[in-house]
C-alpha cells in the first residue's frame, strides 16, 4: 500500500479530498505541499523516551559508560579500561521508551560526526520509531536530522492512541489513517529541516541555498497489531517475524533501487559507486517531501527494525538481516539487541553512522485488535 | 608545595594496520624547594633528609687520593645543612662507621655545629688499608638508613678501584637487596675503577655515575652532590603508565637528562597500570620515551594508548595522554615526532658507545670500529657536541655522515672512561 492510495488527505481550505502527494487542491488550488493545516496543530502527549546515557552537560560523567567495552569513561574523556574515547551525547545516544522498544544511534568509526538521528516513542500497544540519516555532503546535517526525527515522532504520537488526532477504527481504516499520518510526519520533518537551515543561516550567516542541510526519513508505527512504514530515501524498515518470511517493508529511493528495478542484480547495484545516491530526501532543495508508505498486519510475533544504511550496508538482504538480528536477540530485549547490532556494524568497519531501532512486536500486542 | 606537569610529544597518527605508539613525555617539577623540611635538631621528621658519605679507605687510596677524599668528605660535611641526619662510612673489604663514632648509640645524628667539627675530626683519622668489597659499604649504609624515619635517603659513594675482594655476584645481590631503600650517586677517582660496576650501583639506586679525573676535584663534586640532594624537595616520585586492555608496554625509558631504561623496574599498581620509581625530585624537567603496542583499529578510529602519570605517594599529580589515531592520509602518518626521533637517536648513541668500548676492551676491533663509527654519526645527527668531542679522543673520524672511523692507538684510559661514564648523558631536543 502506498500514500497514493489514500483518499483521506483533505484541503485545509475547502475540505476537498486530495491525495497526499498532490501539490495543490484540485477544487480551490490551495497549495498542499507546505500546508501546515494537514498536520495536527497541537501535540498533547509529550513522549518521554528514556535516554540511557546520562547527559554529559549535567556533569554526571562518573556514570558515563564506554561504548566499546562497557567500562567507565575517566574524567580525561577516555575509557578507563580500553582507552576508547568517550562519546558526546550527539555522537552516541540510546532511547528506550518502553521495555519492548529501544534504539541506538552511533557515530560509527570513520565519520567525524553523527549525522544519523533517531526519535522513539511508545505507550501501551503503540510505538513510533523515526530514523533520519543526514546527508554528509551538507554541513550541519546532524542538526537538521535530529530536528526532523523529533518533529516526525511528535506528529506520529499525536495520531497515536493518547494523541489529539487518534487514528481509530478497523484495520483497513487505520491503514489509511496512518498513511495520512505518515505523510503529515514527513512534511513536519521537512519543515523542521527548513527551520534548522534557516536558523543556522541566521546565526552563522551561511548561505544555505548553496549546500542546504538535508536528510533521509524513515518511520514505523506499531498500532494494535498493525505495522505501517513510511520513508524518503534509503533508510529502511524491516519486518522480521519469528515464523514466516522476513521482508523489507520500505523500498529505497535510491539509484541502486532503480537499477534493481531495472533488472541489475541486487549485490551489483548496491556495491556500485553511485549506489548511495538517493533520489528522494528531506531538505530545502527536496523536490517533494511526502513519505511513501507500506503497511503489514503481522500474523505472529517478530522484530520490527528501523535502521540507517550504516547498518544495512553490511547486511542488506532481509533474510540475512533476520539471521543477524536473531543472533543478538537471545535476551529478547530490544535495547541490548540494538546495541549489539551497532557494535557489530562498528566491528565491520563502521564506515557510516549507524542507527538501529527495534520494537519487539509480541503476540499480546498483536492480539489486541 | 611542589607541582608537577606533564607534556606529551608525539605523532598520534598511525597508518592502517600499525600497532606501535611512541611518545616523549616531559615531566617538570616546580616549587620543590619550597617544601617545608623539619630542621629542628634531632627530631627530623618524615619530611627530613638523611645523607651518608661512603669513602673508599682501601690500600690503593694511599697518598693523594686518600688526602683528597678526606678533604672532600669534610667539604661535604660543611655543605650538609643543620638538622639533616648524616653519617660517614669508611669502606675497604669491610665497612666501618667513622661518624657517629662506632661506640655511639645512635645510627646517625642531626647536623649541628658541634657534630660538624667532631665529624671532621673523625674524617681526618681515616687511613688507607685493606681491600675493596663495596657490598659491605652498601650493607652498612642500608642498616644506618633503616634506623632513621625519614623519607629521603641519599648516599654518596667514592672509590678508586675495582671491587676485587668479593665475587661480582655478591655485589649484584646486595644491590638488589637495597634497591628502593635509598638513592646513590657513585663516583670513581682515577683510572683504575670499573665504570660498569659503579654504573650498576647508580642505575639501580636511581643516581648518577661519574668520573673524577683529578683528586683535587673531588671536593667540588661532593659539594655539588650534597647541594643537589638537598634541593630535592619531593622525596619519592613514581612514573605511572596506564595502557589499555590487550596492549603491551614495550618500554619506558628516561631519555633526558640521561638515558635510563626503567622498563625492568616495573611494579604493578593494577592490572592496567605500572609504576616505575624515579626517586627524589628537585625543580627540574625529565623526559621519558614511552612505547606501547596496541591492537590495530580500523582507519578513522581513535584510541588512548597510554596515560603517563606522575604519582607522589598514592596521589597522581600530573597526567599526559598518549593517543593513537588511525588514518589513511600518509602525509599525517609518515611524520615522526622530532622529540621521539631525537631521543631514539640519543638512546642508540648511548648503547653504541658502551658496546663499542666493550668490544674495544675485548680486543674486537672490527666491532668497536663499527659501533663507535655509528656513535660518531648519531652524535652529529642529534647535535650532541659533548659526545662528539669525547669520541674524537678515541677515534679518528674519516666521514661523519657515513660514520666511518679508525680507532686511535695509545689512547688514554681516562678518555675512554670519560666517554663511557658520559655516554648516557643526552642533549635536549631543540624546540622551536
Amino acid at each position: 500500500m502506498s500514500a497514493d492510495d489514500s483518499s483521506l488527505a483533505r484541503c485545509p481550505n475547502c475540505g476537498e479530498n486530495a491525495a497526499p502527494r498532490a501539490r495543490f487542491c484540485e477544487n480551490c488550488g490551495t497549495p498542499l505541499g507546505s500546508a501546515e493545516g494537514t498536520a495536527p496543530s497541537e501535540v498533547t502527549l509529550e513522549p518521554a523516551p528514556t535516554v540511557v546515557d546520562p547527559d554529559p552537560a549535567t556533569g554526571d560523567s562518573s556514570a558515563r559508560r564506554c561504548g566499546a567495552c562497557g567500562g567507565t569513561i575517566a574524567p580525561d574523556g577516555y575509557c578507563a579500561d580500553c582507552g576508547t574515547p568517550g562519546q558526546s551525547e550527539r555522537d552516541h545516544f540510546e532511547e528506550r521508551p518502553a521495555d519492548w522498544v529501544a534504539g541506538v544511534c552511533d557515530r560509527g568509526v570513520r565519520h567525524a560526526r553523527n549525522e544519523d538521528a533517531m526519535a522513539l516513542a511508545a505507550g501501551g500497544t503503540f510505538a513510533a520509531l523515526v530514523v533520519c540519516d543526514g546527508v554528509s555532503s551538507a554541513p550541519d546535517s546532524d542538526i537538521a536530522s535530529l530536528a526532523a526525527s523529533r518533529a516526525a515522532r511528535d506528529v506520529l504520537v499525536a495520531y497515536g492512541p493518547e494523541g489529539s488526532s487518534s487514528v481509530e477504527g478497523a484495520t483497513s481504516r487505520r491503514v489509511a489513517g496512518w498513511t495520512y499520518a505518515m505523510v503529515a510526519a514527513s512534511r513536519a520533518a521537512s519543515q523542521a529541516v527548513r527551520g534548522a537551515a534557516e536558523q543556522l543561516a541566521a546565526t552563522k550567516g551561511k548561505d544555505v541555498t548553496d549546500d542546504p542541510p538535508s536528510c533521509t526519513f524513515v518511520a514505523a508505527v506499531v498500532d494494535q497489531g498493525l505495522v505501517v512504514a513510511g520513508w524518503l530515501g534509503d533508510s529502511r524498515v524491516y519486518w522480521l517475524p519469528d515464523s514466516g518470511q522476513a521482508e523489507q517493508l520500505s523500498v529505497d529511493d535510491s539509484w541502486a533501487q532503480e537499477m534493481i528495478a531495472a533488472g541489475v542484480p541486487r549485490a551489483q547495484a548496491e556495491t556500485s559507486p553511485q549506489a548511495h545516491a538517493i533520489t528522494r530526501w528531506l531538505g530545502p532543495d527536496a523536490p517533494d517531501t511526502d513519505a511513501r508508505c507500506a503497511a503489514t498486519v503481522p500474523s505472529g510475533p517478530g522484530w520490527l527494525l528501523v535502521c540507517s544504511d550504516g547498518l544495512w550496508n553490511y547486511c542488506s538482504d532481509a533474510h540475512e538481516m533476520n539471521d543477524l538480528v536473531r543472533r543478538f536477540a537471545g535476551s529478547g530485549d530490544p535495547h541490548t539487541t540494538a546495541a549489539a547490532l551497532v557494535r557489530w556494524a562498528n566491528a565491520q568497519g563502521g564506515r557510516d553512522n549507524i542507527t538501529a531501532a527495534l520494537a519487539r512486536v509480541s503476540p499480546t500486542v498483536t492480539e489486541q485488535r | 608545595m611542589a607541582e608537577f606537569s606533564a607534556e606529551v610529544f608525539q605523532n598520534e597518527f598511525l597508518s592502517d594496520g600499525a600497532t606501535d605508539v611512541h611518545a616523549v613525555v616531559a615531566v617538570t617539577c616546580t616549587g620543590a624547594g619550597t617544601t617545608q623540611r623539619a630542621v629542628a635538631g634531632a627530631d627530623a621528621g618524615a619530611d627530613g633528609v638523611a645523607e651518608i658519605v661512603a669513602v673508599d679507605t682501601s690500600g690503593s687510596m694511599q697518598g693523594r687520593n686518600m688526602e683528597a677524599a678526606k678533604h672532600a668528605a669534610a667539604v661535604a660535611v660543611d655543605q650538609i645543612p643543620d638538622g639533616t641526619l648524616f653519617a660517614i662510612i669508611g669502606g675497604s673489604h669491610v665497612a666501618s662507621r667513622i661518624f657517629p663514632y662506632p661506640n655511639a648509640r645512635v645510627p646517625m645524628v642531626a647536623m649541628e655545629p658541634g657534630a660538624r667539627s667532631e665529624a671532621k675530626r673523625a674524617i681526618s683519622t681515616m687511613a688507607a688499608a685493606g681491600g675493596t668489597a663495596i657490598s659491605s659499604w652498601l650493607r652498612l649504609a642500608d642498616d644506618l638508613f633503616a634506623a632513621v624515619p625519614v623519607a629521603q635517603k641519599h648516599l654518596i659513594l667514592l672509590t678508586d678501584g675495582k671491587n676485587e675482594s668479593e665475587p661480582s655476584a655478591h655485589l649484584n645481590q646486595m644491590i638488589a637487596e637495597v634497591t628502593g631503600h635509598f638513592q646513590c650517586d657513585a663516583r670513581g677517582v682515577g683510572d683504575r675503577w670499573v665504570v660498569d660496576e659503579l654504573r650498576k650501583i647508580s642505575t639501580a639506586l636511581l643516581g648518577t655515575v661519574d668520573l673524577i679525573a683529578r683528586p683535587e676535584d673531588i671536593a667540588e663534586d661532593f659539594a655539588a652532590l650534597v647541594r643537589k640532594s638537598m634541593a630535592r624537595g619531593v622525596a619519592s616520585v613514581d612514573l605511572r603508565v596506564w595502557a589499555p586492555q590487550g596492549s603491551q608496554v614495550l618500554f619506558v625509558r628516561q631519555v633526558a637528562p640521561e638515558v635510563d631504561d626503567l622498563t625492568g623496574r616495573r611494579t604493578e599498581v593494577n592490572a592496567l597500570t605500572s609504576a616505575y620509581p624515579t626517586g627524589a625530585w628537585a625543580d627540574e624537567t625529565r623526559e621519558y620515551h614511552v612505547a606501547v603496542r596496541v591492537p590495530s583499529k580500523p582507519v578513522g578510529s581513535e584510541q588512548l594508548a597510554a596515560r603517563v602519570q606522575v604519582a607522589v605517594g598514592a596521589d597522581v599529580t600530573a597526567s599526559g595522554l598518549v593517543k593513537a589515531k588511525w588514518s589513511d592520509d600518509s602525509t599525517l602518518t609518515a611524520r615522526i615526532s622530532p622529540e621521539v626521533a631525537h631521543y631514539t637517536g640519543q638512546a642508540e648513541l648511548a648503547s653504541a658507545i658502551q658496546e663499542g668500548l666493550a668490544a674495544k676492551a675485548a680486543g674486537d676491533e672490527a666491532t668497536a670500529t663499527v659501533k663507535l663509527g655509528r656513535a660518531v654519526q648519531l652524535a652529529a645527527e642529534t647535535g650532541n657536541d659533548d659526545a662528539t668531542s669525547r669520541l674524537r679522543k678515541i677515534v679518528e673520524v674519516e666521514n661523519v655522515e657515513e660514520g666511518t672511523v679508525r680507532l686511535k692507538r695509545n689512547t688514554a684510559k681516562l678518555d675512554e672512561m670519560a666517554l663511557d661514564t658520559a655516554s648516557t648523558k643526552t642533549t635536549r631536543v631543540r624546540r622551536a
